[in-house]
């Protein structure tokens, strides 16, 4: 549901969603090819995972799976456990995170701070086998409230009920709307939105491409693709590596004075790519895309100083997005 | 691209090749190949590397948990294994994950 803009909320969880969204005059490559970011780190937790934990939450307990004292596991690398925290706190359950061991210290001193137990998984095979044990374990303990941000509906449901209605709303000229491929969530949420809405919106993924040592499957039947994934709702996917990200992420701090992670870097380097297409076409375009969350959580990658090959190669077999 | 008989033609895409497939290529993460079309491409990968063609498709379609992009963009959304090729364009082979950790320590 679309709220109102308002600033008055009964409770920090109430005030998740309804974020700005901000025009990019000096990022943008023409007049009429205009390029606008839709800021999620200004939700509660500071990424756009507080609409999808909020929303698989409130589904779960619609659904009786969640009461209070009930225990949520969840297999993630960071931004879902902290929303999922931050909500679990508030209501009165108790969240186990399966984290792939070496993650990055913020994430983890994050998630403690909200009270979040951490299950590490092993670190080869990184996200894949965080979501293998978390598929052990949810058999192991049937009480757990396995709420699966792969495969569960709720997560995308989230994008299609608040992230899509609001950047229409925001934009009613909106010609591409461009966000990161994780769980797909936000991509089949809000891209169906724009399907039923507005057919004409192209919705592209930026998938965040790390360094070799994430690819380091045993075998490639181990791979993995999101239960949510449904590759019809795409129109375009590109894959952005770790230097074009920190290369756009600086230039979103210089040029805008937007302090964002470095996912978002990878969205913006194919929302830049997507506006120069439109304008050696001659064509005009709004182009939003999602800043997923601030640069707080990633300072001690050291990406934003120096240059930016030193930052990208900081970021060699990081999970950085 | 020249229609005599392809053996003597430079290659000239470049191919980057995921960890999990380099011990068809002898180790080497970047190696060259031709073709006027993906799937072109790929059978003379197999061609040169024997048997790696047939990590990448089967029976006409890439693998599942094989995913395929040139000049970063992936060819699923872009006419698939008809996709046309150009000298100069590059193309990157990743298998399907859901991401990564720090210092990972896989092969």
């Amino acid at each position: 549901m679309v709220r109102k803009i308002v600033a008055r909320f009964n409770s920090l969880v109430e005030s998740v969603g309804r974020t700005p969204l901000i025009g990019l005059p000096k990022l943008s490559p023409a007049p009429n090819v205009r390029l606008w970011a839709k800021m999620e780190d200004r939700n509660p937790t500071g990424s756009v995972k507080d609409r999808a934990a909020l929303y698989m939450i409130e589904q779960a307990e619609r659904d009786g799976l969640l009461k209070p004292g009930s225990t949520i596991l969840e297999p993630t690398s960071g931004n879902t456990g902290i929303s999922l925290a931050m909500i679990a706190r508030l209501r009165g359950y108790q969240m186990i995170c399966v984290m792939p061991e070496n993650t990055s210290v913020e994430r983890r001193q994050l998630l403690e701070m909200w009270g979040a137990r951490i299950i590490s998984s092993p670190s080869a095979g990184g996200s894949n086998e965080a979501v293998r044990v978390a598929k052990e374990l949810a058999r192991e303990n049937p009480e757990w409230v396995f709420l699966y941000q792969y495969g569960n509906p709720a997560n995308s449901q989230a994008h299609y009920e608040s992230t899509g209605p609001e950047l229409l709303e925001d934009l009613p000229t909106i010609t591409h709307f461009i966000a990161g491929l994780g769980t797909t969530g936000t991509l089949m949420g809000a891209g169906r939105f724009f399907r039923d809405k507005k057919p004409d919106v192209e919705v592209i993924a930026a998938e965040p491409r790390y360094g070799e040592l994430v690819y380091g499957l045993r075998n490639i039947d181990e791979g993995f693709i999101p239960e949510l994934f449904d590759p019809s709702v795409l129109t375009r996917r590109f894959s952005v590596g770790a230097h074009d990200s920190v290369k756009r992420v600086r230039q979103l701090l210089d040029e805008e004075g937007i302090f964002a992670g470095i996912s978002t870097g990878a969205i913006l380097h194919a929302a830049i790519g997507i506006g120069d297409e439109l304008v050696k076409a001659g064509k005009s375009g709004d182009i939003a895309f999602i800043l997923c969350d601030a640069g707080w959580k990633y300072l001690s990658t050291g990406v934003y100083h120096g240059d930016v090959s030193d930052g990208e190669e900081r970021l060699e077999g990081q999970l950085w997005a | 691209m020249s229609s005599e008989s392809g053996a003597s033609i430079e290659a000239s895409i470049e191919v980057r090749i995921p960890t999990i497939l380099r011990p068809y290529t002898g180790g080497a993460k970047v190696v060259s190949a031709d073709g006027r079309t993906l799937r072109e491409l790929i059978a003379d990968l197999g061609a040169r590397f024997n048997g790696l063609d047939e990590r990448i498709m089967t029976d006409g379609a890439l693998l599942k948990f094989i995913n395929v992009y040139v000049n970063d963009e992936d060819v699923r959304f872009l006419g698939g294994l008809d996709l046309a090729l150009n000298a100069g364009d590059k193309v990157t082979i990743l298998p399907a994950v859901a991401g990564g950790a720090k210092n990972c320590g896989a092969i």
